[in-house]
């Protein structure tokens, strides 16, 4: 006889069932970087005078999202990224929907290839970064042509890109500290 | 959770990821074609999100309050230190200016000193003056009315601006020292050396008929001399200045350009009669005289 392939059936038997506080524990783990991303937003779009914020915004979003992807693609789903990128097309003024196409984009290709970046040393992850954020900027800055029907600067989506660039490492540390300590939390 | 096996399961994630791909691209054509909706959405979100901005940008605020505070403590501290010491010093000074002022009453008291009148002043405001024969002067909005007489000497905030050539009933044109017409006698403060300061229309008035052997120094004070009797001794006037070489002019100390009270001072010069003397020639035209008696008491006689 075949097994039963549902989960109920499944899961009593592999773990004890989970505590309503082990729960939130885990829902916040995995919303974490998505938590992350939403304040970041809320911070860049509030009319604080931080100067290139507009091009500093994107750029960690980027950077953020590219890192969680590849690392730990529980904490950062294709909805997640969907809704955060939707969320910052609400906020700031670029056409709805751009955002969460190029974010999913960067999001795909980072999920899709991570066997192969886990593998590879920082430096080498830096670099697929530079090509994939250099590749997410120029889309961006096509779109807005596209729409606009009219040849914009290319200089802003060129800066965006090198500062999302600059950004990965500290925030690539940043993460990977938070990593540890959640994964030294998990099996102590 | 809802049983579906594995496989689907597996299979239901390989498709989440394009699925949301294309919802985001009909996202960006819905919200292309229908603007309004998008702004409307994009309205809504801002709106929830207004206090929370709000919140950060009166934390910001905050911030930067305390920031500039505590740079202004900082530099307070540092004016503060700066203005005992000089606090301190001008200390010194008042007890040097007290000594001083108690032995010169005391001298002035050994020497039967007949003490000068104190000089009686109006404060007038300043009006523009366009008409008039001389190119720099002002009108005051004062007049026979409130005292004020030809000849009486104008002073603005610190220094000398003028003097009254012209009065009506509620008005007196005051001749400015920067005007070509206008000629004073001057005393370099620190030679005690006489000399001749002759407007030319610019701001700088000139220094003229200096001795030779006492040169104006850069620098220095310039003050009225009572020679010819129309100022009272040590009214001052400016700072010496070489704009060339042996063209020295004097910087007022008066802001002639935007004056906007004068205090006009009869220093009583018109009541001080010198006796008669057989055979004196006068050397001034008669009738100027009457108005600008050309001798004080403790000019040369």
């Amino acid at each position: 006889m075949m097994p039963d392939p549902s989960m109920s059936a499944w899961e009593p038997e592999i773990r004890p069932r989970q505590t309503v506080w082990q729960r939130l524990d885990h829902g916040a783990r995995r919303l974490l970087p998505s938590i992350f991303i939403a304040l970041i937003i809320v911070f860049f779009s509030a009319p604080l005078n931080i100067p290139g914020a507009a091009e500093l915004l994107p750029a960690i979003v980027i950077a953020t999202i590219f890192f969680w992807s590849f690392w730990r693609p529980t904490g950062m789903s294709g909805v997640a990224v969907f809704l955060l990128g939707l969320f910052m097309d609400l906020v700031g003024f670029t056409p709805l929907g751009v955002s969460a196409f190029i974010l999913l984009l960067v999001h795909g290709v980072a999920f899709y290839s991570r066997f192969g970046l886990m593998r590879l040393n920082f430096l080498l992850v830096w670099g697929v970064f530079a090509l994939v954020t250099t590749g997410a900027c120029l889309l961006q800055w096509g779109l807005a042509c596209l729409f606009r029907l009219d040849m914009l600067d290319i200089a802003p989506a060129l800066f965006e890109a090198l500062l999302s660039i600059g950004v990965y490492p500290p925030l690539s540390a940043l993460f990977s500290w938070v990593l540890q300590k959640l994964d030294e939390k998990e099996d102590p | 959770m809802i049983p579906v096996s594995i496989q689907m399961r597996q299979a239901l994630g390989k498709l989440v990821l394009p699925l949301l791909v294309l919802l985001s691209i009909g996202i960006i054509i819905a919200g292309q074609a229908d603007r309004k909706l998008a702004d409307q959405a994009r309205m809504t979100v801002a709106d929830g999100l207004a206090p929370l901005w709000g919140l950060m940008t009166s934390a910001q605020h905050r911030v930067q309050a305390i920031n500039t505070n505590l740079r202004e403590a900082g530099r307070m501290a540092s004016e503060n230190a700066r203005l005992q010491t000089e606090n301190e010093n001008l200390r010194r000074w008042y007890d040097v200016a007290v000594s001083l002022t108690r032995e010169n009453d005391a001298l002035k008291t050994a020497l039967h000193w007949i003490p000068e009148p104190t000089p009686a002043f109006v404060t007038g405001r300043v009006v523009a003056d366009s008409g008039g024969i001389y190119a720099r002067a002002v009108l005051l909005v004062a007049g026979t009315e409130s005292g004020v007489h030809v000849g009486n000497v104008a002073l603005a905030a610190n220094g000398l601006a003028g003097r009254v050539t012209e009065t009506g009933a509620r008005s007196a044109r005051i001749l400015l020292i920067t005007d070509i017409a206008s000629r004073l006698p001057v005393m370099l403060d620190a030679s005690h050396a006489t000399a001749i300061m002759g407007g030319d229309n610019t701001p700088l008035p000139r220094l003229m008929y200096y001795a030779q052997d006492t040169r104006p120094i850069e620098g220095e004070r310039v003050v009225t001399s009572d020679q010819a009797g129309a100022f009272p001794a040590g009214l001052p006037i400016g700072t010496v200045h070489y704009l060339h070489p042996g063209q020295p002019v004097v910087v007022p100390f008066a802001q002639l350009d935007h004056l906007s009270l004068l205090r006009v001072f009869d220093f009583g010069q018109a009541l001080i009669d010198p006796p008669d003397a057989p055979g004196h020639v006068p050397l001034a035209h008669p009738r100027k005289t009457l108005t600008l008696p050309l001798k004080t008491l403790l000019g040369q006689g």
